[in-house]
């Protein structure tokens, strides 16, 4: 019941891209370095995220990366259901197959229920509000 | 992010445990029968189930399974535990050295994801499984 690493990494690349809005483009290499990935697992990353609609590239010596939104209208739900193609907790039952009652007993009751617990979280944050917040109690003396 | 087939299973096979009347033990191959899950694999789930005091088995010809305690005392939280392992949505929540710490800006965002799930699969027992499924029987279930 784990996020893929795909789906870790590309939430770091947002979010690094939207700390860094001041510059115009953000070549993958700097983002490498910064966040400790590999620049050619980043770049399968990128390609998602791009096609998406999450990021947009510029090429030639100068380019790189930048946000094709602003943060606040990046949601978090759609970012990880681009990476994840979904982020449901089971598949989905087949329509045309038929359901024990066991099964339909604990979708209704389990399932559903955690998959609409798990969109209320992921799809009220923005990346905005995660580049806002680190948990105060945590990064407190990191900036007094 | 999916649940392991052994999570889904582990929960499929202790709701027919939990809808056999008090002290009726069950067979594997019965349980099998109902669910669909192969005796080894239900053997196999048993293992970890019985060592954590969720199943009771006895051997022998009227041998079998049975709840070790009653169905409201067992969360679907604590099922998945053992099946699944931990429930947190990202190995590094838990772990005390990472590299970018409390710096992290998506580790906040993972905490309160875990916290949801938590929360949900705590608060449902296997005895809410059963209201539910008796009540599927009153308003008529049609395949």
């Amino acid at each position: 019941m784990k996020i893929s690493t795909r789906g870790r990494y590309g939430v770091r690349l947002l979010i690094d891209l939207a700390e860094h809005l001041d510059e115009p483009h953000i070549p993958l290499f700097d983002i490498s370095k910064r966040q400790n990935i590999s620049a050619r697992y980043l770049e399968q990353v990128a390609v998602i995220l791009r096609r998406a609609g999450f990021i947009k590239s510029i090429k030639g010596p100068y380019g790189g990366y930048t946000l094709a939104k602003n943060p606040q209208d990046i949601i978090i739900g759609d970012v990880l259901r681009a990476l994840e193609g979904d982020m449901l907790i089971v598949d989905p039952p087949e329509p045309d197959q038929p359901e024990s009652k066991l099964k339909k007993c604990i979708r209704t009751t389990v399932y559903d229920r955690l998959n609409a617990r798990i969109a209320s979280v992921i799809d009220r944050k923005t990346l905005a509000a995660i580049v806002g917040t680190v948990d105060p109690e945590d990064s407190y003396m990191y900036f007094i | 992010m999916r649940i392991s087939t052994r999570g889904r299973y582990s929960i499929e096979a202790l709701l027919y445990l939990a809808l056999l009347p008090q002290d009726e033990y069950a067979s594997t191959s019965a349980i099998s029968r109902e669910t669909g899950i192969s005796d080894g694999y239900l053997e196999q789930l048993f293992i970890s189930l019985k060592k954590n005091n969720i199943i009771t088995g006895i051997r022998g010809a009227q041998g079998g399974y049975k709840l070790s305690r009653t169905a409201n005392l067992i969360s679907i939280g604590e099922i998945l535990r053992i099946a699944e392992g931990s429930l947190e949505p990202v190995a590094c929540l838990s772990e005390k050295d990472c590299p970018s710490g409390a710096l992290c800006r998506s580790r906040h965002t993972w905490q309160e994801l875990y916290e949801e799930i938590a929360d949900c699969v705590d608060s449902i027992s296997l005895a809410d499984l059963v209201t539910a499924y008796k009540k599927m029987d009153v308003e008529g279930y049609v395949i």
